[in-house]
Order: structure tokens, then C-alpha cells, then sequence
């Protein structure tokens, strides 16, 4: 390779890319506001991100062929937030993503994350520019928890919103129902390292041992691992009633196998990780077989109202819907909800007086009412409980909220 | 293609570029590079790119800290992300509300200091909230990881290059998984959220990236400045040497166990220092972000730029920093709007950033296969020889000069080296079996056998290169057996070596330069400073340099900044000579120094053995150019298996039975 | 279960693991013993095996939910994949060789090494782009017999790996030290030039011993999609590194070695699992590696002590 052809090479590549990254490159001319869009679309949670993705850009569509939030067309700015490195998402790259939607200044507002690592990288970033995300998918209560407002808004108004309710209740939930249903008196407690699933598995256990349960143990599995059994011979040899996994399918798609050989009479249950379609695909119907899984909204994706929602995704979207899919489309419904209410107050459209609606919103939806507290998290405290069956998630019920 | 790019180099005078010394060509290259980098914030109206371009600048100081460890020092280290997280940690638990000890009086003095303050807490004791500043928290995540560069290191100290590699993965996979389940201290796989931003003169640094920008540029300046001023000393030469040969460069007196421990250190403190502001600017750290595929980016910039080269991992790391972030990204969006327009549905979905990690799997294969100095390696100017110098043949009689040798007062000849008992084996070879012999001062010794019979083992002996079974050896007086062979150095014995051991990336120059490492006392800071001590004793060192270049003549004072691997065989030969010269010796022992030379040049290199033994250096020889032996020497020690056979003088020997039996055999009676 | 009842049936797990390691660890200890070359790649190629298996039994029609095979059928079906694969990852390993490796035979240092983690790097990303990041199902052929040790459960599968292991210990041991293939192949790892002039042809010997190391490469890879049911993008990374671990635990270049060192890291995972818990694991495996190359790098079994040469 000779040094000066690459050296070219290099200068013509790098002057395309600072072109490219120059604004004003290929938006459209007419009244138009951007929602920022950034999730990991590649990478371990490509599947979920994409059903998000989905979800936004439907309800997208939806709100342009009505003409516009406020006459505003609606336009979706789309970064990754996953990087090669990571292999997932990756909170730096999130924190560039959003730092980019706050430099355009069409960008009033953002759907997502869809992950918590990434929810407390950008929050004191949002914070900062007084914009408005609504994640349809992050549920650690941190981020929200005014405890530690200093750390993810300084500024003190809310700007992280969800659509979904938070772990602060999927995982006590669970624990609710495993214990007032199921009838657990014992334990042993899963986690798969990462952010989510340790922050589920921590308010999981706590809540099952304020409802006297025994706790037998906790203990991680590495999602990297292909082998549980020592794990597992280890939970068995103290027998508990149910296991409770928090954590996502990497390590998901080889404990439900391995668990099914070692202990397949015990109640087995995990969170909204774990409400993920491939997984029979992964580990198979019978080793998948009876546990349990948690959704941090009511029930949507088989409710009969949302039948002809859930017809138009398959067919425009292509793909299966997901219960993030819909909170990622009312998501943006809040959004258009929020343009056309500051608009009708006669006040400038901007990313301050929309974040500044979307606290105030009333909205009626196909998940429900959807109102925000003081913090941004969703009145509705709803986590429903499904149970795979047959290869198939079916709902099961609302779980107790005590 | 290449043509026309080169004949438009030529036009834009890239030769005439190339004729400037080094040093014009960075002062001139300087400003320009750092206009530009000042400038660049302004010129590019997106803050997006300033962000990422801020992001990159972490990169770039990651590659500069690789690049010490793995490119001067030639130590392999695979976990280096391990570094990266320790800075980052360090700052973060020092700036966050990660730790909540209960107050107490003892924490008034940083309160005092605005580092902590008291915190009430509803319901419970006062406690400490930790706000430490960045500024002191950058030179202290650097010290902290220093420390733990030299912690990792050191086991690794006596492992071969693959097996060091390993050892410093191992580490690489520790450091995130005790960050993930040490909750208590990092928060575990949740990480740390609100860390502090910078603050600088009542300035916060917020969340804008624009005060990032410059002061990643800064320390990007800082970490270049230092690794060329470390490069350019006695400590980056020991590096060098040791990356090139450590036995050879333990046999001119460095340390290697004190350099490589200073090289882990080096590269780990800049690895902090990458972290700290890596996740001041975040405010969050995770243990995700300090996994192996990490390390392993981080070391496709300094294969790809070029190991050991400044300039190349630099460009490597804005490279692949610029290709993850933004360049990727926008070609996957016009290879969709290519797929758009063939209809090709593959190319429509395509996202070339997921295969980012195999381009780095191609970039480490193809380089290491084809290109292995890298892209752009350290530029190397090598002065071009003209026709009367390319073609000098070898010439008797030069004088030798060297102003440091003191000829030994006639007649006070006393013992300089003084073997008894001399005993080593090798498994169920005897390779030294009980030689004992006395070399005096001023004496030309030669130690003759036939092969295999331990003579370069003896001479391994002496310079503490392997240790013997039993037995003594003293110089001057003093017991030498056993010693490191940097300190056998330090006390006056140099050597060569049988199959010539020289620092082949290294000039001519730079090989002698080495030579005078025990003589020079420059540490770390006095490369990175270079106060006036440190640049007369370079100074010195460069004209002590050329003093025992002048010795040999016309040869190599010409090719004083060829590359070693270029020069010809008997040139190699006499760099070798000149360099152990270097040292001072009080005792050269040379090991079939003549070896491959023609009769003319043989003539040649004994006269300078010669003269040398003049000038009062105590040469010991060994040699199978027997002729040459018995005309020089004053005495003559024979070997055979590991025996001293006979001693004394040449006509002596000449005629000793034991000898002729050993070199010919015994002799067949006459029937 | 009683405490003794679990501890005995997490010996018996870590002597399952442990001879999944030590498949993986004799293909390595293998090649290394010719070359002296850590070659990362050997842990991918063993990746890649497991999906060559599984797209050998989708050609032939056998999936994860297609009808389990008994008797002739099964034999049969078995003996086609451990072929087919075995020879796929053994070739694969020999072009290796060839392009990435041979060129660098005389360069000293770390490049090989580097060659072999960014082919390690390449093979993981063509399977992950191929076939996506989630787990893939590996058909279960094997029977799930089991039996009581105690109140300690074997499985079949447990025992057939643990059999095969050591048959295939004994006849590697067999082929390098009575064979003159394996004489051959010694002779090299001692001293390729003097091998050169003994008509030794030192090519032909690297290549074939990387064949073999590859292809048992590949035998491990069906073991463990057999074992496990499934296979994913990353396998090669930890098991990769805990049987590099059993390798150098065992003395690096001793094929029994290779095993000791695989069950004594195998029974440290199970037992270290129970006592300590799996999450310390990790730190506990790497410790022991970083500790053995300080203190002992000849290993346990071993001659060559990885020092400077």
C-alpha cells in the first residue's frame, strides 16, 4: 500500500465526513420539528430497540397524514446508541447522540432510551438544555428518584419521562404476586451483572424479604458463561420454592435449559428481560416452559382494543410488536399531544415550552391514561404478569400492588 | 494511480520536506497542527462533531499510554483498559456521592480545602460528600495508576513476549469484574452517576464540549510532548534497547527490570489520565465500558499507526475514533440511500458499524502480515553515503584515540580478573568444569578451543549472564558471580557477542548511545524537562559517541544514523565493538570478534584490538583464526569440554600436546 | 440434598467442564508445542466448529425440533457431523496457517500473536453477522440417560465426554510419542533447522500438526453444542480463556497436561462456584494463571518454561 495514495485516500474520507456531519445536510424545507430518536440498534438489544424504533416511526406516520402536530410535520432523527466496543448500548455514545439532537435546534424533544445505562449518562445532559425525553422502555427508579435529583437534574425540573412505570415496582411487584399467588416461602435470587438486571434483582429481593420470604442466596450469572450447572447445583442443594432472574436473554437463553435439567419443579420468574420472543427460539419450548415474566405496563399487545393497532404494525412495520413498541408510539403521541397544547397557548414552540406540556399532559391512549408525576414517571403504576406456555407468552394478571 | 500522486508530491516539494532535519520540520509542522486543532471548534458550526471530537481525544491519549508499553518498551499488554478504568474510578468515586462516610473532625482539613463537606442527612449521622477537584485528581489518578502499572507489571518481568501478553489480559478481565462486584466502592454493574465536571476558575465545564475539546487537546499536546522527550533520552534508548534485544541491552548495563516496571508505569498514568477526563466529561462510569474489546481497539490504533510511532498512533486513533463515530455511521446512511436506489434490500439494512470489530480484526491481521511498522512510522532520516565512502576498503593503522582510556603504569600490572573454581552444568552437560585462570591488567588474552568446549558459556559467566554452580569470580578484588549483568557492566566488564547482538531498529548511533547508559544519569523527569544537566550530558555522551566512531575510521561515521539492520556484515561487527566500547570498559571480552572477516579486514579489527589493549583496556579474546591469536595475544587459555587444557604463552601452547590433540585429534602412529 | 451430596455432584460437574476444557487445551497445548506460538485463534475456530456442526445437521436435515434419532440413524448421523466438522475446523485451521501464519514464521516478537487475535476477531464477527447475536439451539442428539452416584446425578452425556477425552489424551500421547509422525513433530518443536536437515519436512509437519489441533478443535465444538444445546457468537472468549488457563496450568506442550490442568480448572470453577460463589470466578481462574506464569510457567507437566529463549 503506498503511503501517499493512503494519505489521499484518508484526506478525501475525512472531508466527507466533516461535510456529512455539517448541518443542514438533508432535512426538509416547511414547518417542521424533529424528535430524537436514539437507541441501540445494534448490537445485543437490536431486537427490542427495533421494535421501539418501530413504534415511534409509526406513530410518526400517524400524526404527519393528520397534517402535522400543531401544523408542525414531525421529523425523527435516528443515532445508534450501540458501539462495537460495548457490544451493546453504550452510555458515551448515547451522551453524543443526545448532545447532537440539543445542537440542532429543530429537535424539540426525544423518545428513549430505550436502557437505563444509557437514561443516566443523558439526563443530566437533558437537564442542562431543558429538553424532554420519554423512554418507553428504561425503568431504573434511580434516574427519576428525586434522592438523587442533584445527579441526574441538577436544573430540578423533570425531563426524563417514561411511558412505562419503573423497577420500583416491576421487581416488588413480581414478588408481590410470586408471594400472594404462588405462595413462595423461599427463594434464591439470579442476576446477569449488567445495570438493569442487578437494579431488578436488588428491589425484587428486598421486597421479598419484607414480605417473609426466605432469601436462600444471590448470586450473578456471566452472561459470557456457557455452563450454569455449578450455579445451579448450588441453588438446588438448598431447594428453594422459585427463582428469580433479573437480567436480560444473553444468559436468559442458557438458564432457562440448564435449569429446566437441574430443577425443573421450581417456580421460576424473571422481568421484563426476559419478556423477549426469541427466547423460545433460543432455549426452547420446554425448558421455557412456566416462567414467569413482568411487563412494567398493563397489558397491551393481546388487549382487544389494541387489536387493529397491533394488525396495522404487523402489516406497515413488518415485524412483531412488542408492549415497548406501543409505550414508544404513545411516546411520541405525547410529544404531538404536547406541540399542539403549547401552540393552542400561543406560546413558541421550543424544546423548553414543549418539556414544560409534556409535564402537564392528560393524554388518553391505547395503554391507558398517561399523566406524568412531578419526577416524569407515569401515574399508572401497572406491571402485568405473563407466564410462557407452550412457546407462547400468555398474560396472566395485574400484579398486586402490595 | 501512485504515479500521479507521486509526481504531485514531487511538485509540492515533499522531497524538499523530507531533506529538512527533523527538528525544522517540527517547528514548522507544530503551529500549523496546533492552529489547526484550535481552530477546528470554530470551523466545524456542529457541536456534535466538537463532542466527538473531544470523545476522540480520549482515544488518542489511550494510544499515546499503549504506545509507550507496547511500542518503545515492546512489552505487550492486552489489559491496557484496565488503566483506563482505574483513572476513570479513581475520579469518580472521588467526585460522586459514591462513598458516604459518617463526618468527622478528621475530614476538616479538605473541607477546609473545598475537596468534601459535610452533608446532613435526614434521620441519620452527618456525612462527607466527596466534590475532590479534577485538577489535583488528574495528577493523582496518574500516580494511582502508575502504582498499579508497576503492580500488573511485575510479575510479567521475566516472561516472554506471548506469555506477558497473557498475564496482562488476565488482569485486563480482573480489574472490570472486581469493579462489578464491589459494590460497596463502584457501585457494581449500576456504575456511578453525577460526577462532578471540571470547574476552572469558578467556570464549570457543564455539559458543553466545547471547554472538553480544548482541554482533551491539551493533554493530547502534553502526552505527545512527553512521549518525544522520553523517546529522544536515555530512558526511551533503554526502552528501545530492551524492545530490541533484552539480553544485548542488559550486557550494556540497563536495568531491564527497573525500565519495564518504568515503562508500565508510564503508559498507565497516561491511561489514568485518559480515564479521569474521559469521565469527568460522561459523568457516569460503568464496568461495561472498560471490557477487553476496549483494549483490543485501543491496540489496533497503535498497530495500525505504526508501534513506537508518535505521529502514527495518533492519526491511527482519530482515525478509528472518527470512522466509529461519525464516519461509519454516514456511509451506512449513503450506502442506504444506494440500496434505495438499486433496490437492493441487503444494502438497505446494512449498518456498517456493526462491522466495525471485524475491521479491526482485518486492520491487525493485514498490518502485522504486510505492513508492520504501520502506517506511518517514526519518520527516520538516514543520510545518504557518497560514492568514495560506499566503496572504502579497509585500512591499517588508524589511530585510536579515546580521551578516557588510561594506559596502565608500567610494571603495576596487578590481577583484574581473577576465575577459581569456575563450575556450571546444563542438565548432564558440564559446561565449566573447575576453570580457574587470572587475567591481569593491560593484558591481550585469548581463550582458544574447539567448538563446544565453553568458551562463550565462560564468558556468559563473567557477564552475568547466566550464574554459576560453584566457583568465584572477582574483578578488581570483588566478587562479581551471581550479579545482574547491568551491574557487572557498571563495574567495567563489555562484551560482544558471538552471532552479533544489536538494537537492529536502532541507528548506529543510537546502538553506541546505549553503550553509555551506565554513564548517564537522566531519569524520567530529567527526558521530560530537560533541564541544562541533562542536555550537556547528552551533549557528551554524542561527542563520546562519535569519538569511538572516528576509531574505526571511515566506516562508520557515515552510516551514524543508518538503520543497524542495513549495515553489512563486518560494519555490523564494529558497531558491536564500538558500542561495548562505549561502556569504559575496564575488561572487553569479545567473542569471535574476526568471524566472517576477510584477511584484510581481520588485520584490520586486530590492530585495533591492539591499540585498544594500549590505550589500557584489558581485552579477552576468544577466536578460532588461530594465526591471528598467537601473533596478538600475550597469553593463551585452551578449553576442551568444559577443561581448561593448557595456559600460558603462544609458543607454548603452540606446541602443547593436550592442544594439538584437541583440535586434531590424536595423532595416528606411524605404523 | 445433604452438603456431601452437593459437593459430590459439583465434583462431577467440574470433571465434565473440566474435560471440555481439556479438549479445547490439547489442540492448543498441540500447536503451541510445535510453533510456540499462543495462537488465539485456536478458541475461534473452535466457535466457528459449533456453528459448521449445526449447519451440517441443518443440511441433513436435523434441527433442534426436528424428531430425536435413535440407534443406526443416530450413529450414523453422528459419524457424518464429527467428520464433516472435524475436517471443516481442520482445514480451516491449516488455512490459517498458511495465510496469516507462515509468513511470520521468522519474525520474532509479538506479531504472530497479534495475527492470531485479529483472526480471532474475524471469525467471531463473520459468525456474529451471519447468524446474529442470540443464542442458537444445537440439536440434542445425544440421549438424556441418567444415572444416581450417591444422591449425586450423572449424565450420559456427562460420561461419553468424559470418555472420549480421555481416549482422545491416549491417543495423542500414542501418535507423539510412538509414532514418527510424532517424532517428527517433536524433533521440529526442539529445533526446526536441525529438523530441516534431518529431511524433516518442517512445513508438511506444521501443517498437519494444525490440522489435528484444528480438527480437535472441532471435536470439542460438537461436545460442547452436544453438552450445552446451544452455541452463541462468544463461546470461544471464556471457555477459550479457562482452557488457555488449563494449557499452561498443565505445562504447555504436554498433552496430559493439557487434561490435568482442564479438570483441575474444571473442578476450581464448580467447587470455587459452591464455596465462594460464580461471580468471584473469573477473578479467582485468572489469579491462578497469573500466579502459576510467576511462579511455575513450566507448569505443572511441563519442560518448556516460557522464558526468554
Amino acid at each position: 500500500m503506498n503511503r501517499r495514495t493512503l494519505l489521499a485516500g484518508l484526506a478525501l474520507l475525512s472531508t466527507a465526513a466533516i461535510l456529512a456531519g455539517l448541518p443542514g445536510g438533508l432535512t426538509a424545507q416547511g414547518k417542521v420539528v424533529k424528535i430524537g430518536l436514539s437507541l441501540p440498534l445494534t448490537g445485543a438489544d437490536a431486537d427490542g430497540a427495533d421494535a421501539i424504533l418501530k413504534g415511534a416511526q409509526m406513530a410518526i406516520a400517524e400524526v404527519n397524514a393528520k397534517g402535522g402536530a400543531a401544523g408542525y410535520k414531525l421529523e425523527g432523527v435516528v443515532f445508534d446508541s450501540a458501539t462495537p466496543a460495548a457490544g451493546q448500548y453504550d452510555p458515551a455514545q448515547a451522551a453524543t447522540n443526545y448532545k447532537k439532537f440539543i445542537a440542532d435546534a429543530l429537535v424539540v424533544a426525544a423518545v428513549g432510551p430505550n436502557m437505563s445505562g444509557e437514561g443516566k449518562a443523558i439526563s443530566p445532559i437533558l437537564s442542562e438544555a431543558d429538553m424532554a425525553t420519554i423512554t418507553p422502555s428504561s425503568t431504573n427508579p434511580d434516574i427519576t428518584d428525586p434522592k438523587f435529583q442533584s445527579q441526574y437534574r441538577p436544573k430540578g425540573k423533570a425531563v426524563y419521562f417514561r411511558t412505562v412505570t419503573t423497577d420500583a415496582f416491576q421487581g416488588p411487584n413480581m414478588a408481590n404476586y410470586l408471594v400472594h399467588v404462588q405462595k413462595i416461602k423461599s427463594v434464591y435470587v439470579l442476576d446477569d451483572g449488567g445495570a438493569f438486571g442487578v437494579g431488578i434483582a436488588d428491589s425484587f429481593q428486598k421486597r421479598a424479604g419484607e414480605l417473609g420470604v426466605t432469601v436462600l442466596g444471590r448470586d450473578r450469572l456471566d452472561p459470557k458463561e456457557a455452563d450454569y450447572k455449578t450455579i445451579l447445583t448450588k441453588i438446588k442443594g438448598v431447594n428453594p420454592d422459585a427463582l428469580y432472574y433479573g437480567g436480560v436473554m444473553q444468559a436468559a437463553a442458557k438458564l432457562a435449559p440448564q435449569s429446566f435439567e437441574v430443577m425443573p419443579k421450581a417456580i421460576k420468574a424473571g422481568s421484563d428481560g426476559v419478556y423477549d420472543l426469541s427466547w423460545p427460539k433460543q432455549s426452547g419450548n420446554e425448558a421455557v416452559e412456566g416462567w414467569f415474566c413482568s411487563q412494567a405496563s398493563p397489558e397491551l399487545v393481546t388487549s382487544p382494543k389494541l387489536e387493529a393497532w397491533v394488525t396495522k404494525f404487523r402489516k406497515d412495520m413488518k415485524r412483531e410488536p412488542t408492549n415497548y413498541a406501543i409505550t414508544s408510539y404513545n411516546a411520541v403521541l405525547v410529544i404531538a399531544s404536547a406541540i399542539e397544547r403549547t401552540a393552542a397557548a400561543g406560546k413558541p414552540i421550543n424544546r423548553s415550552t414543549v418539556r414544560d406540556s409534556i409535564q402537564a399532559t392528560k393524554l388518553d391512549s391505547v395503554q391507558g391514561p398517561i399523566a406524568f408525576d412531578a419526577n416524569g414517571d407515569i401515574l399508572t403504576r401497572t406491571v402485568s404478569i405473563y407466564q410462557w406456555r407452550d412457546g407462547e407468552i400468555k398474560y396472566v394478571a395485574v400484579a398486586p400492588e402490595k | 494511480m501512485t504515479a500521479l500522486v507521486q509526481r504531485l508530491g514531487a511538485r509540492a516539494g515533499l522531497h524538499r520536506w523530507r531533506a529538512l532535519p527533523v527538528s525544522r520540520r517540527r517547528r514548522i509542522l507544530t503551529p500549523v497542527l496546533l492552529g489547526i486543532g484550535l481552530a477546528f471548534p470554530l470551523l466545524s458550526g456542529n457541536s456534535g462533531n466538537v463532542d466527538a471530537a473531544a470523545n476522540a481525544f480520549t482515544y488518542v491519549l489511550l494510544a499515546l499510554g499503549l504506545n509507550i508499553v507496547v511500542g518503545f518498551a515492546g512489552l505487550l499488554d492486552l489489559g491496557y483498559a484496565a488503566f483506563f478504568a482505574i483513572g476513570a474510578y479513581g475520579y469518580g468515586i472521588a467526585a460522586s456521592g459514591q462513598l458516604r462516610p459518617e463526618w468527622s473532625s478528621a475530614w476538616l482539613p479538605l473541607a477546609w480545602l473545598g475537596q468534601v463537606s459535610r452533608l446532613a442527612v435526614p434521620g441519620g449521622p452527618e456525612t462527607v460528600q466527596f466534590h475532590f477537584s479534577f485538577w489535583p485528581m488528574l495528577a493523582v489518578s496518574a500516580i494511582i495508576c502508575a502504582i498499579f502499572g508497576m503492580l500488573f507489571g511485575a510479575p510479567t518481568l521475566r516472561l516472554r513476549g506471548d506469555y506477558l501478553a497473557i498475564v496482562t489480559l488476565g488482569f485486563g478481565e480482573i480489574v472490570p469484574v472486581v469493579a462489578r462486584n464491589w459494590e460497596g466502592l463502584t457501585n457494581g454493574a449500576q456504575g456511578l452517576g453525577g460526577i462532578h465536571t471540571p470547574r476552572l476558575l469558578g467556570f464549570d465545564f457543564g455539559f458543553s464540549p466545547y471547554p472538553y475539546y480544548f482541554l482533551g487537546l491539551g493533554l493530547v499536546a502534553l502526552a505527545v510532548v512527553v512521549s518525544i522527550r522520553l523517546q529522544e533520552s536515555r530512558v526511551g534508548r533503554a526502552w528501545m534497547a530492551i524492545r530490541e534485544d533484552e539480553l544485548a541491552a542488559g550486557a550494556m548495563g540497563v536495568n531491564h527490570v527497573h525500565y519495564k516496571l518504568l515503562a508500565f508505569a508510564m503508559g498507565a498514568a497516561v491511561g489514568g489520565l485518559a480515564g479521569t477526563f474521559y469521565v469527568a466529561k460522561l459523568t457516569t462510569a460503568t464496568p461495561d465500558m472498560f471490557t477487553f474489546p476496549v483494549s483490543v481497539m485501543v491496540l489496533v490504533m497503535v498497530v495500525l499507526g505504526g508501534v513506537g510511532s508518535i505521529r502514527g498512533v495518533v492519526l491511527a486513533a482519530l482515525l478509528i475514533a472518527f470512522l466509529q463515530s461519525v464516519i461509519l455511521q454516514d456511509l451506512s446512511e449513503y450506502v442506504h440511500v444506494v440500496g434505495r436506489l438499486v433496490g437492493s434490500d441487503f444494502l438497505q439494512h446494512v449498518e456498517l458499524i456493526t462491522s466495525l470489530e471485524l475491521i479491526f480484526g482485518l486492520i491487525l491481521v493485514i498490518m502485522m502480515i504486510f505492513r508492520r511498522q504501520g502506517l506511518w512510522p517514526t519518520a527516520r532520516q538516514v543520510s545518504a553515503l557518497t560514492r568514495d565512502q560506499q566503496a572504502a576498503a579497509p585500512g591499517r593503522g588508524s589511530a585510536v584515540r579515546l580521551s578516557w582510556a588510561r594506559p596502565a603504569p608500567a610494571g603495576a600490572a596487578g590481577a583484574l580478573l581473577e576465575i577459581a573454581g569456575l563450575r556450571k552444568s546444563f542438565g548432564g552437560v558440564t559446561a565449566a568444569d573447575d576453570i580457574a585462570f587470572t587475567v591481569r591488567t593491560g593484558e591481550l588474552v585469548s581463550v582458544i578451543g574447539p567448538n563446544g568446549s565453553g568458551k562463550t558459556t565462560l564468558f556468559n559467566l563473567i557477564t552475568g549472564l547466566i550464574r554459576p554452580d560453584a566457583g568465584s569470580i572477582r574483578l578488581e578484588g570483588h566478587e562479581i558471580a551471581g550479579l545482574p549483568s547491568h551491574e557487572i557492566v557498571a563495574r567495567g566488564v563489555a562484551r560482544t557477542f558471538q552471532n552479533i547482538r544489536l538494537f537492529n531498529n536502532l541507528s548506529v548511533l543510537e546502538n553506541l548511545l546505549v553503550g553509555e547508559h551506565t554513564r548517564l544519569e537522566a531519569g524520567v523527569l530529567g527526558a521530560i524537562f530537560r533541564p541544562p544537566r541533562v542536555r550537556a550530558e547528552e551533549r557528551r555522551a554524542f561527542e563520546g559517541a562519535l569519538e569511538v566512531l572516528e576509531v574505526f575510521g571511515n566506516r562508520l561515521l557515515p552510516r551514524v544514523d543508518h538503520p543497524a539492520y542495513g549495515l553489512s556484515y563486518a560494519n555490523r561487527r564494529r558497531t558491536e565493538i564500538a558500542r561495548a566500547i562505549m561502556t569504559r570498559p575496564k575488561l572487553l571480552l569479545l567473542d569471535e570478534p574476526a568471524a566472517g572477516m576477510n584477511p584484510a579486514e581481520t588485520l584490520e579489527l586486530m590492530d585495533l584490538i591492539k591499540a585498544l589493549r594500549g590505550l589500557g583496556i584489558t581485552v579477552v579474546l576468544i577466536e578460532h583464526k588461530l594465526d591471528v591469536v598467537m601473533d596478538a595475544s600475550d597469553r593463551i587459555v585452551v578449553l576442551d569440554h568444559g577443561v581448561k587444557i593448557a595456559e600460558g604463552a603462544p609458543a607454548h601452547v603452540r606446541n602443547d600436546e593436550r592442544v594439538i590433540e584437541a583440535y586434531l585429534g590424536r595423532r595416528r602412529r606411524a605404523a | 440434598m445433604s452438603t456431601l451430596d452437593v459437593l459430590l455432584q459439583q465434583v462431577v460437574n467440574g470433571l465434565a467442564l473440566g474435560m471440555m476444557y481439556a479438549l479445547l487445551a490439547l489442540g492448543f497445548t498441540m500447536v503451541y508445542g510445535i510453533i510456540e506460538l499462543i495462537n488465539f485463534s485456536h478458541f475461534s475456530v473452535f466457535m466457528t466448529g459449533t456453528f459448521v456442526g449445526l449447519g451440517v445437521l441443518n443440511l441433513m436435515g436435523v434441527t433442534a425440533v426436528s424428531k430425536s434419532l435413535t440407534g443406526l440413524a443416530l450413529v450414523g448421523t453422528l459419524v457424518a457431523l464429527f467428520a464433516a466438522t472435524m475436517a471443516a475446523t481442520g482445514l480451516l485451521g491449516v488455512r490459517i496457517e498458511r495465510i496469516c501464519l507462515r509468513p511470520l514464521r521468522n519474525v520474532s516478537g509479538t506479531a504472530p500473536m497479534i495475527t492470531t487475535i485479529g483472526v480471532a476477531f474475524i471469525l467471531i464477527n463473520i459468525m456474529l453477522l451471519y447468524w446474529g447475536p442470540q443464542a442458537q439451539r444445537f440439536p440434542q442428539l445425544l440421549p438424556n440417560w441418567r444415572w444416581n452416584v450417591g444422591r449425586a446425578e450423572i449424565t450420559f452425556k456427562q460420561v461419553v465426554l468424559f470418555v472420549v477425552g480421555l481416549v482422545l489424551m491416549l491417543a495423542l500421547r500414542h501418535l507423539v510419542r510412538s509414532t514418527t509422525l510424532g517424532k517428527a513433530m517433536r524433533a521440529t518443536a526442539q529445533d526446526p533447522d536441525a529438523a530441516r536437515m534431518m529431511g524433516i519436512d518442517v512445513d508438511r509437519v506444521v501443517v498437519l500438526t494444525f490440522f489435528l489441533g484444528s480438527a480437535l478443535a472441532g471435536a470439542g465444538s460438537l461436545f460442547f453444542g452436544l453438552y450445552y444445546g446451544f452455541t452463541g457468537y462468544y463461546i470461544g472468549y471464556t471457555t477459550g480463556l479457562r482452557a488457555f488457563t488449563s494449557a499452561v496450568l498443565g505445562g504447555i506442550g504436554s498433552i496430559t497436561g493439557a487434561v490435568l490442568g482442564g479438570l483441575f480448572i474444571g473442578l476450581t470453577q464448580s467447587l470455587g462456584g459452591q464455596l465462594v460463589g460464580v461471580k468471584w470466578t473469573d477473578v479467582i481462574i485468572f489469579s491462578i494463571l497469573i500466579i502459576v506464569m510467576v511462579f511455575r510457567p513450566s507448569g505443572l507437566l511441563g519442560s518448556r518454561a516460557p522464558q526468554k529463549a
